[in-house]
């Protein structure tokens, strides 16, 4: 509206002609462009633009307009132009920004680091890593040229029990035979004492922990 | 300070795990208070900003004896206990007249204060602006002009743009929808007086029409749709340096990567710097000769040597040295 009355004031005093409010004639009525001596800066992110062209001392009302109407027409050209457009049936016309580059600060400071637990704390110092996700449960068998479990059913530390013919030490076959067993079976013998071993393990530290009160 | 709660029940822990710090944050939330002596315009602008900033904001009505400048413990409260990081303070006295002072708190704690006095002539609420206003929580276009918005030495129109620009860009998103880009919220910062009075920074709020140019591009006009409101600069406190920096931390991951290889020269072209893989030399066409040809080559070094002997002694007849040595491979 402020620009009316200055087109009016226009047909009047023809001094006003120098002001740029004033020199908008019908050709520049329908204008796109903005061109500026000091070229507006923006960031787009954040929908802000810079226009860092001085102003005077007190400004008119006319200038204030025409000022925020270029930079209106400046930052949403550089938008339309710059910024990848893409339609949606359902959410309309969305442009997508590029991230914001003002300096703003945060609200909050960055989340804390979550604290180790007393486990994962333990298995740092003694390098203990995940079975499973660390190393996985799958191996590589060159022999046969396929993945083939660490354990359980086909599992690698079973490869050897089921052969049909074995080397046999004499003198530890003897022994064998004096607490009734053979060779046979020695596997399987072998993992079923690491197992109880473990356990008997567990127990100790579950019954350690109980008694100090201090686990890990 | 606020005493920390241990939740009890689930609800409660919801709710304070909601309040905790993220990576990437939500929209600042704004709080809008009224001192003890607060003047009718100062309430009418301070529900235009409610209404502009809506609905990040909260409002509130009764009266608070605050002093930010001199005791700011009690705004900190109200920060924590609201999970709002920007408070607007509003006030009248006989020596601050109309003083809207801008707040910005970092976890719980004030970072910078801003004191704006406004000028009671000038000053138009969005009420008294007829015509339509724009939609509640659009994201507003910002625009600032002047100079002293682009002062190399931090002062407080520099500390004000950033602040406005905190203040009213509203969530941080990668995409917006187009037609929600019909908010302009402009300030402008003309030169200082040559009375030395201080300039003035001026807020305009515009609702953004867009017209058929008959190119690609729309025209756009813009109609002021209020508030309208001049500033005087008042008193300032800006932040700690340490507080300042630990506030501008980025998580690690959400920062864009580094695009290696791509530059843009002066003329504002793009420039790229591409790699080939390594080139294969062994394919290399050098000079022709009919004694080097391929073919050859198979018969073994002896030959080989024997060849370039041949060559090197009678190089003005190649074609017969060329014969020569047919029959002799064939021997």
């Amino acid at each position: 509206m402020a620009t009316e009355t200055v087109m009016e004031d226009l047909k009047i005093t023809p001094i006003m002609v120098s002001t740029p409010a004033a020199s908008a004639t019908k050709a520049d009525k329908s204008s796109v462009t903005v061109s500026k001596p000091i070229p507006h800066t923006y960031d787009l992110g954040n929908l802000l633009l810079i226009d860092a062209n001085p102003l005077p001392p007190s400004p008119t009302p006319a200038l204030l307009a025409t000022t925020a109407r270029e930079c209106a027409q400046s930052l949403l050209n550089q938008l339309l132009l710059t910024c990848p457009i893409t339609s949606h049936p359902t959410s309309g016309v969305l442009m997508t920004l590029p991230p914001p580059t003002t300096p703003i600060p945060r609200e909050k400071p960055l989340p804390a680091k979550r604290e180790e637990t007393k486990w994962e704390k333990f298995a740092k110092k003694k390098g203990i890593k995940d079975k499973k996700r660390g190393e996985g449960k799958m191996v590589f068998d060159e022999a046969s040229g396929e993945w083939v479990p660490r354990w359980g059913y086909k599992g690698r530390n079973k490869s050897g029990e089921g052969e049909w013919i074995v080397e046999v030490d004499e003198k530890k076959e003897r022994e064998r035979e004096s607490e009734g067993k053979t060779e046979r079976g020695e596997g399987r013998r072998e993992r079923m004492e690491k197992v109880r071993r473990n356990e008997r393990k567990q127990r100790n530290n579950e019954r350690k922990t109980r008694k100090t009160g201090v686990g890990g | 300070m606020l005493r920390q709660i241990k939740p009890k029940n689930a609800r409660s822990k919801r709710a304070l795990a909601k309040q905790e710090p993220l990576d990437v944050e939500n929209p600042k939330t704004t709080l809008l208070l009224r001192g003890t002596s607060s003047s009718s315009l100062v309430n009418d602008l301070l529900a235009d900003l409610h209404s502009l900033k809506r609905p990040h904001s909260i409002k509130f009505t009764k009266k608070n004896d605050i002093h930010p400048f001199e005791d700011a413990s009690s705004l900190e409260f109200f920060s924590q206990k609201n999970d709002a990081s920007l408070i607007v303070f509003g006030n009248n006295s006989k020596k601050r007249p109309h003083t809207l002072t801008f707040i910005r708190c970092f976890s719980g704690t004030v970072l910078d204060m801003l004191e704006l006095h406004v000028v009671q002539e000038t000053a138009r609420t969005l009420q008294q602006f007829r015509g339509e206003k724009c939609k509640v929580g659009v994201k507003p276009l910002l625009s600032f002009s002047g100079v002293q918005f682009e002062s190399p030495t931090p002062n407080a129109y520099t500390q004000a743009k950033n602040l406005f620009t905190d203040f009213f860009r509203g969530q941080e998103t990668t995409s917006v929808d187009v037609e929600g880009l019909q908010l302009l919220i402009s300030f402008f910062a003309g030169e200082d007086g040559a009375d030395g009075q201080k300039a003035q920074i001026q807020m305009r709020c515009w609702r953004i029409i867009t017209k058929r140019s008959g190119q690609k591009l729309p025209r756009v006009e813009v109609e002021e749709m209020g508030p309208r409101i001049d500033f005087r600069v008042g008193r300032v406190k800006e932040a700690e340096e340490g507080m300042w920096k630990e506030s501008l931390k980025k998580a690690k991951g959400t920062e864009p990567r580094v695009k290696k290889n791509v530059e843009t020269d002066i003329v504002g072209d793009k420039v790229g710097r591409i790699h080939l893989g390594r080139q294969d030399l062994s394919e290399l066409q050098t000079r022709k000769m009919k004694g080097l040809k391929r073919g050859r080559d198979t018969d073994g070094e002896e030959n080989m040597l024997e060849l370039e002997d041949v060559i090197s002694q009678d190089e003005d007849e190649e074609e017969d040295g060329g014969l020569e040595l047919k029959r002799q491979k064939i021997a």
